[in-house]
C-alpha cells in the first residue's frame, strides 16, 4: 500500500535541475572571466531571484513558512536516523531545509561577487575574487554533502527523493 | 514532526541542552575540518606541498575526524535515549531506561531494533509501533524477533522479566554474594 503525492511543482523542479546546469557549467565548461561565464552567472542570479518570489507565493511545499527549519524539528529528524525510525516528511525536511538555505545563500553569494568583479568599482580588487573563489569551494563541498545525503535519505527512508525532483511526486511506502 | 508533548502531561522536562552543545561542537569541527582538508589540496595543487608542513597538518586533519566520529556516535547515543526517555513516565524511568540500554547493548540489538525493544516493554502492540516508526508491521515483527532470539527469550512476557528481576533483586539481596559491590551495605 504505497501512496503518491504531489510535492514538487513544475517551478521549483525546473529551477532545482536549471541551477544544477548552470553551476555545473561555469565549474567545468566556461572560463572565468569570459562572456559566457558572466551570463550564466546572471541567470543564476535571475534563477535565485524567481525561486526567492516563489518562495513566498508559490505552492504550499515551495513556499519557506513551509519549510522553515527549527531547532525542535532538526533534533526530531536526528532523532528518527539515531533510532531507525522512518518519518517521511512530505516536502522538504529540517535538514534538507538548511541545506536549501546554505545553498540559496552560497549561489546569491556567488552571483554578486562575480557580478562585482564586473564593475568598475570592484574591478580587480583582490578581496572580491578571494570572496568568489572561496564560495565556490563552500559550494562545491555542499554539493556533494547534497547529493550524500539525498542518497542517504532516500536509502533510509525507502523513498526516491532524486526521482520526486525529476516527476514531483513522492512515492510513500 | 513529533507528536509528543510532555508539557500537556504536567511532566517538568528538562530542555534537553546536551545534544544542542553536542551538534553545535560538531558543526564547528566539521567546518574546521573542511578548512584543513581544502588547505591540503589547495597545497598539493600548487605544487608547495613541502613534507615536514603537510605532516602536522595531516595529523591535525586526522585528529579531527576521528574526533568527529567520536562525537557523532556520542550524538547518536544521546539521541536515542532520550527518544526512549520522551515516552518513559515516572521516577523509575531513569534507571530502568539506563538498564533497559545495558541489556540492549549487551545483547548487540541494532537502533531499529532497540527503538522497538523499548516500545515493546513499554506496552505498545506491534500496530502502535509500526505506526510510530512509519514502517510495515512485517518489518516490526521481523526486529521483535531478532530481538527474542537476540535476548534469548520466548516472548514479550519473558522480555519484560529479565528487566523486571534485575530491579527486583538489586535492592532486596544485597548480603546474598559479594556480587556487586556497590550495592553491598553495612548493617
Amino acid at each position: 500500500m504505497s501512496v503518491k503525492l504531489r510535492v514538487w511543482d513544475p517551478l521549483v523542479r525546473v529551477f532545482h535541475w536549471a541551477l544544477v546546469a548552470a553551476f555545473a557549467a561555469n565549474v567545468f565548461v566556461t572560463a572565468p572571466g569570459k562572456a559566457a561565464h558572466q551570463w550564466v552567472g546572471y541567470a543564476v542570479a535571475g534563477l535565485i531571484a524567481l525561486r526567492l518570489v516563489w518562495g513566498f507565493v508559490g505552492t504550499r511545499h515551495a513556499r519557506f513558512a513551509d519549510f522553515m527549519p527549527g531547532p525542535d524539528a532538526v533534533l526530531g529528524q536526528m532523532t528518527d536516523m539515531a533510532t531507525g525510525r522512518r518519518r517521511v516528511h512530505a516536502g522538504h525536511s529540517p535538514l534538507g531545509a538548511i541545506m536549501i538555505f546554505n545553498l540559496l545563500l552560497t549561489m546569491a553569494g556567488l552571483a554578486v561577487s562575480g557580478y562585482a568583479m564586473t564593475t568598475l568599482m570592484f574591478f580587480g580588487v583582490e578581496w572580491v575574487e578571494e570572496v568568489h573563489e572561496a564560495l565556490v569551494v563552500w559550494a562545491e563541498i555542499s554539493v556533494v554533502v547534497h547529493v550524500l545525503a539525498v542518497v542517504v535519505e532516500s536509502r533510509r527512508l525507502g523513498v526516491n527523493l532524486p526521482k520526486s525532483m525529476v516527476t514531483g511526486y513522492k512515492t510513500l511506502p | 514532526m513529533t507528536d509528543q508533548d510532555d508539557s500537556t502531561r504536567g511532566i517538568a522536562r528538562p530542555k534537553a541542552r546536551g545534544p544542542r552543545m553536542l551538534i553545535a561542537l560538531i558543526v564547528f569541527q566539521i567546518l574546521c575540518s573542511a578548512f584543513f582538508v581544502v588547505d591540503i589540496i589547495e597545497d598539493f595543487a600548487a605544487g608547495d606541498a613541502v613534507f615536514s608542513h603537510m605532516l602536522p597538518e595531516l595529523g591535525a586533519t586526522l585528529g579531527l575526524f576521528v574526533g568527529l566520529v567520536f562525537e557523532v556516535r556520542a550524538l547518536l547515543h544521546l539521541l536515542r535515549r532520550q527518544a526512549v526517555m520522551e515516552k518513559s513516565l515516572g521516577v523509575a524511568a531513569g534507571a530502568l531506561g539506563a538498564l533497559m540500554e545495558d541489556y540492549f547493548r549487551q545483547w548487540g540489538l541494532t537502533p531499529s531494533e532497540a527503538d522497538v525493544a523499548a516500545f515493546t516493554i513499554k506496552g505498545f502492540t506491534i500496530a502502535e509501533i509500526a505506526a510510530m516508526r512509519g514502517s510495515a508491521e512485517g518489518t516490526v515483527k521481523t526486529h521483535l524477533n531478532a530481538i527474542y532470539r537476540k535476548a534469548g527469550v520466548q516472548g514479550r512476557g519473558q522480555l519484560v522479566s529479565v528487566l523486571i528481576e534485575d530491579l527486583l533483586n538489586a535492592p532486596l539481596v544485597p548480603a546474598g554474594g559479594p556480587v556487586d559491590a556497590g550495592t553491598a551495605t553495612k548493617v
